[in-house]
């Protein structure tokens, strides 16, 4: 692990919930719009 | 960390009655905390990720993260206070001081050259952060 500021963001692609459905994303899709990457322990607690 | 199954139930039971039509953007699924290791965010001991916080530019380049231990929240102006500076200074090249706000004083991109090192007194103050 080495994430750093300045660095570009480590890609990867996984499986997400959206717009009620299941979908692939993958981060290098959203180029050209600013990203927030926010990690959370558990569905049902605070954010 | 969920599955998107988790995800959908968090959305029905819960989410969809904070935000009308539930959150709009993905809830990715981060099983086994491959993503999180990456990032520096998993705790292997717990098997969960901690409260991590990446905002990433246009280029796909890392600009400013935030890590917290899972009991206390964010704060999501803080987050939208360091977009609007980041963008501002990519737009203008002007830098943000301490606790700046938008539309609050700016510094110019000199600012921390060795010409102008020992004189931002003379156009900022301390009290100017709050």
């Amino acid at each position: 692990m080495s994430v750093q500021v300045g660095r570009p963001a480590p890609d990867f692609t996984a499986t997400a919930f959206h717009e009620g459905t299941a979908k692939e994303v993958k981060l290098s899709n959203y180029r050209g719009k600013w990203l927030m990457l926010c990690f959370y322990p558990a569905d049902f607690t605070c954010v | 960390m969920d599955s998107n199954f988790s995800h959908k139930v968090w959305q029905e039971v819960e989410l969809s009655k904070m935000v009308e039509g539930g959150i709009p953007y993905p809830m990715v699924s981060d099983l086994g905390g491959k993503i999180g290791t990456e990032y520096g965010v998993y705790d292997e001991e717990k098997g969960l990720d901690v409260r991590g916080r990446f905002l990433i530019d246009p280029d796909g380049v890392i600009q400013a993260m935030e890590v917290l231990t899972p009991p206390v929240g964010r704060n999501v102006a803080e987050v939208l206070r360091q977009l609007r500076a980041f963008q501002h200074h990519q737009k203008t090249g002007e830098l943000m001081p301490s606790g700046w706000q938008p539309g609050k004083k700016t510094l110019p991109p000199e600012t921390e050259t060795l010409t102008r090192a020992g004189h931002v007194w003379e156009i900022w103050k301390p009290d100017m952060a709050f």
